[in-house]
């Protein structure tokens, strides 16, 4: 396989494309928020007026809510402003919007909020979850799942090893703030947004707004790096509502102090993890886990589900035991960062593997290998893993880590971990495909966030399949109004799940050619010939015009349609206690090498060679 | 308080501007006033290089600069290096290594180095090229198609 | 809102002539700007009156014998691409390299850096294990004294409000070198930085560390175990060692006290490795 230049690279290295931080327009105002003081407290009395007092400035808080929500029934449970009660340092209160960002800026610093501090909840360990006391944090979620005959595991092992690991939450830092520019445009409530997910941003918002979702249009931009950091709303309920308040247009961006004080990290976790060995094999396995979820709310938490099914690795394991606890604490309601869960999972899943290894004294590669999932094996859910790639790459990885590890100078290290993912069942892609006498186009809903899953990935799979050439592809995005419905660019669904739905019209396109022609779908393909597109079979080229309808001329070219949505075999419901889990689709693994030096004497760490070997399906 | 400007002169357009804030920064004029989006706003405290424009062929960060300070020097920004040799150069050789993804840090760095090659021409190695860099930070491709890039463009393989 | 002014001055008298005028702490002296104007935009200062330094004749680099006379405005880059300045005084030039970004050092000055007086300030260490002298001018004119008289704590120091930093002035080109810790290796705060310099015309070395409060110092008991150009293996230790004990380190979010005391102690023994190798080493990092 060879590398191709990105179709977007010029443009970006010429600083032709425009991400949401360079949105203007006419009449234009500059928003900002203004923060909580505290982590946890009660709001006595916001005042507005100094701020207003400044010309030219709108400002809102919650007292403004109900003039400004067209209807009554915006979600409670996730006010856009608190009336009274804080649960993290720097939640909007207010915001504000002014002629120019030094304006809104001081205007946001001259709102008076005045508040009754109490005690932060930050502590997620040191009490018993199922007993928690009332400085405790609260429990929002929990899983447990068992299998196997654990007492029996664990009673005759020739030995237990028990780990505790913790992380701390990662930011996502993309380069870009979030941004975004609101507008209402008569009925419709307008938003150009940075984000991953403009589907699921309506939903939210028309959630959050109390609006019907038809009367909501997202527009989503070129990303500047979402890293899951821009998964959902964040500044759009603001800007809407500072829009609907001035009656014009707001940009709304974040400071970089703000993205790290607004920031929904990845899950702080505690990971216990025992496992019992016997005769060199792992026989039983018991992880509990603890997660710190932010002011994540009840039931719109995925997490615990989600890592339950990283927690005890891709490994065969007879008897298993996983329990997890999901806590609300007073922080930002934390979320995704790349692959969400699978670090703080694989981090101790893997070092724990490595010190079973070095306490059997075998290699840790080959041990893993003894134990790595295969095709046809099950899921500590019960799940049939499918075609999975993971002992392959184990084994490259295998050999690169002993060659360097040979010649690795002093003061290094070398080791191998294996991570795996899925993506989410449920989750869909659609995609419309017109093919006019000159070219295709790809009409999706999801925008660029830098992979090239998008400009790239899904015109590779329509070339795969049509035969066409690169240069003969369009891939067009539309707005929420218009574009077929996509789950967003996250997880790495991308190309499988959009993909998917390309490969499937244009399979379409390629079937009702092909009737026309009365040939069999394989037998043709699509070429180019004196700017025009050809379909190729046996030795006739007739061009794609003339296999046209007037109608279809008029329409723009022929059309047709594909939806994948992903589906997953079933959890085994018997080894379900407590919670809700997501099943998994599409397993794929990879395999990575690290080298390692340390400085004995400074401690410094630099990572002088790194290798990684992907199940790329 | 504002203040004119005369005789900034950006992309070798000269440009007289009427009333510009004395504590505007030379970002927000290039991007606001002159609609110049190709520079990218980050940080505004001079820490990730994605503000970079050069002044008289040399990086400067436009973040941390005042406009009225800069009236009589000769700016480029991204926009102005595209019939640039240097500039050519460093943009195939990024094309060619897949060295950016976003794109948002890709204007700055293609302004540093371009700046870095212009002062040191064949001087600097390529390592020390990639060091000089570690003003400008990049979060999608780790740097590493990023340092490949330097190599290309200084004639090494990659 | 009150009106921010700036002001340019071509000569010294207009800018002292400024400083003059504008209530106390009004006036915010600008040179490269690199920190002032993040400390604005982040508001850790409120300024509405700049006055710039940018248009003084004050970015000379000039050398008499073995001494070296910088303007306080000169770019930190210009100094640092000086091939005279990486060779005869080595330590100088690694601790540059240290400040900021290249961009960065196009636009920042030495003089800025010794009136922002960092904790942390890459520069100060060198400048006293050099012995530097800061050269000022004010309304009652010029007066000069030496950088460990002039700095004082953050962001304070020895300048009256009517003075400006002129030129900073290194009266011996030293074998030296400047080594420093970071987490990152750019637009980075250092957590522990160890300068040395060697004076041949009075025989002894020098010491100074940063990333210690309330300011960089320089520790005469470990120099008192540094004897000669040249100085032994144990004369090292023993010099790191007592280096370690006596800086005032203390925690902080970028490091604890007890892993400062130990990176001095290894980072002075490489430096005063770097500093008697001949040729100069490449760079300041460890």
């Amino acid at each position: 396989m060879t590398f191709t230049v990105r179709p977007d690279s010029d443009a970006k290295l010429r600083g032709r494309i425009a991400y949401a931080t360079d949105l203007d327009v006419p009449g234009m105002l500059w928003g900002a928020l203004v923060p909580a003081p505290v982590a946890r407290g009660r709001i006595r009395t916001i005042d507005l007026r100094p701020a207003r007092a400044i010309d030219g400035v709108v400002a809102i808080g919650p007292a403004e809510l109900a003039e400004l929500l067209p209807s009554a029934t915006a979600d409670v449970e996730r006010p856009v402003f608190p009336s009274e009660r804080i649960v993290y340092h720097g939640q909007p209160l207010a915001a504000v919007a002014a002629p120019t960002r030094a304006l809104a800026r001081r205007a946001a610093h001259a709102v008076k909020v005045n508040v009754e501090e109490l005690p932060a909840i930050e502590e997620i360990e040191g009490f018993d979850p199922a007993h928690p006391g009332p400085n405790d944090p609260e429990v929002i979620a929990h899983v447990l799942a068992r299998h196997g005959d654990l007492d029996g595991a664990f009673g005759s092992a020739d030995f237990v090893l028990s780990e505790t690991y913790r992380t701390a939450g990662i930011c996502q830092v993309a380069l870009e703030p979030h941004a975004c520019l609101a507008e209402i445009r008569g009925e419709l409530w307008h938003v150009t947004t940075s984000t991953q997910t403009p589907f699921g941003v309506r939903e939210d918002l028309a959630s959050m707004l109390g609006i019907p979702e038809e009367r909501i249009v997202v527009e989503g931009t070129w990303v500047g790096g979402g890293f899951g950091g821009k998964g959902s709303p964040l500044l759009e309920p603001y800007a809407l509502l500072l829009a609907r308040a001035s009656g014009r247009p707001v940009r709304l961006a974040l400071s970089y102090r703000e993205e790290f004080q607004l920031v929904r990290t990845s899950l702080p976790s505690v990971v216990r993890i025992e496992s019992a060995v016997t005769a060199g094999r792992i026989v039983g396995r018991r992880v509990h886990w603890r997660l710190d979820a932010g002011s994540a709310l009840p039931g719109r938490d995925f997490t615990t589900g989600y890592a339950i099914g990283f927690i005890a690795g891709p490994y065969r394991i007879p008897a298993i035991e996983m329990e997890g606890y999901a806590f609300r604490t007073n922080k930002p309601p934390l979320g995704p960062h790349r692959a969400p869960m699978a670090p703080q999972c694989v981090f101790a899943v893997e070092s724990h593997t490595d010190h079973l290894a070095a306490r059997l004294g075998v290699d840790p590669v080959a041990f893993r290998r003894s134990h790595i999932w295969k095709e046809g094996d099950v899921t500590h859910l019960g799940q049939k893993v499918g075609a999975f790639g993971l002992d392959a790459c184990l084994e490259r990885a295998g050999t690169v880590a002993r060659t360097w590890r040979k010649d690795a100078p002093p003061h290094t290290g070398v080791a191998v971990g294996v991570g795996f993912w899925s993506t989410v069942t449920g989750a869909g892609g659609e995609a419309r495909l017109l093919l006019s006498p000159t070219e295709l186009t790809i009409v999706e809903g999801e925008r660029e966030i830098g992979s090239g899953s998008v400009v790239r990935g899904i015109v590779a799979v329509a070339e795969a399949v049509l035969g066409i050439s690169r240069d003969r592809v369009r891939v067009e995005y539309q707005d929420t109004r218009t574009a077929p419905f996509d789950s967003g660019v996250f997880g790495s669904r991308t190309l499988g799940a959009l993909g998917q739905a390309v490969e499937k019209a244009a399979r379409g396109l390629i079937d009702q050619l092909a009737k026309r022609l009365s040939t069999p779908p394989g037998s043709i393909h699509l070429a180019e010939e004196a700017g025009e597109l050809v379909v190729v079979f046996g030795s006739n080229r007739p061009t794609v015009r003339s296999l046209l309808t007037e109608k279809e001329l008029a329409r723009g070219g022929l059309s047709s349609e594909g939806r994948h949505y992903g589906t997953s075999g079933a959890i085994d419901t018997e080894r379900v206690v407590d919670g809700t889990f997501y099943p998994y689709t599409d397993f794929t693994g990879a395999a990575h090498v690290a080298m390692v030096a340390v400085d004995p004497e400074t401690g410094a760490v630099r990572v002088m060679r790194y290798a990684a070997f992907h199940d790329a399906g | 308080m504002t203040a004119p400007i005369s005789r900034l002169v950006v992309n070798d357009r000269p440009i007289d501007l009427a009333a510009v804030p004395v504590e505007e920064r030379l970002l927000d004029t290039l991007r606001w006033r002159l609609g110049l989006k190709g520079t990218k706003e980050g940080c505004r405290t001079g820490g990730c290089g994605a503000c970079t424009v050069l002044v008289d062929g040399r990086s400067v960060l436009s973040c941390l600069a005042l406009t009225h300070e800069f009236a009589g020097t000769t700016i480029t920004t991204v926009e102005g290096l595209d019939t640039d040799p240097v500039g050519a150069r460093v943009r195939g050789a990024f094309e060619e290594e897949g060295a950016l993804q976003c794109g948002y840090c890709t204007p700055g760095f293609v302004m540093a180095l371009t700046s870095l090659l212009k002062e040191q021409g064949t001087e600097a190695s390529p390592a020390e090229l990639a060091e000089d860099l570690g003003g400008n930070l990049c979060r999608c491709t780790g740097y590493a198609t990023i340092v490949r890039a330097v190599r290309r463009v200084r004639g090494e393989a990659p | 809102m009150p009106p921010f002014s700036l002001i340019q001055p071509t000569t010294a008298d207009e800018a002292v002539a400024a400083l003059r005028y504008g209530a106390p702490g009004e006036t915010v002296v600008l040179a490269g700007g690199t920190d002032v104007l993040s400390d604005i935009e982040e508001h850790r200062i409120r300024a509405t009156r700049l006055l710039s330094l940018r248009h003084l004749p004050w970015k000379t680099l000039l050398w008499s014998g073995t001494s070296l006379r910088i303007g306080s405005t000169l770019p930190l880059r210009t100094l640092e691409r000086d091939v005279q300045v990486r060779h005869r005084i080595p330590g100088l030039w690694h601790a540059v390299r240290a400040v900021g970004s290249v961009t960065l050092r196009h636009q920042a000055t030495i003089g800025g850096n010794l009136a922002r007086s960092a904790p942390t300030s890459d520069l100060v260490p060198i400048l006293l294990a050099l012995d530097a002298d800061v050269d000022l001018i004010g309304t009652r004119g010029a007066r000069h004294l030496p950088v460990d008289r002039f700095v004082r704590a953050s962001r304070s120091t020895a300048l009256e409000r009517d003075e400006l930093i002129r030129s900073v002035e290194i009266p011996e080109a030293r074998p030296s070198a400047f080594l420093w810790q970071r987490v990152r290796p750019a637009n980075d705060i250092s957590q522990v930085g160890v300068a040395v310099a060697y004076s041949p015309s009075r025989t002894t070395w020098r010491i100074a560390v940063g990333g210690v409060l309330p300011r960089p110092v320089l520790l005469p008991e470990a120099e008192r175990l540094l004897s000669g150009p040249t100085p032994a293996a144990p004369e090292i230790r023993a010099a790191a060692q007592e280096a370690a004990h006596r800086a005032p380190f203390a925690t902080d979010r970028r490091a604890t006290e007890e892993y400062r005391r130990h990176l001095v102690a290894a980072l002075l023994a490489r430096a005063v490795s770097a500093a008697t190798a001949r040729p100069p080493s490449a760079s300041g990092v460890p």
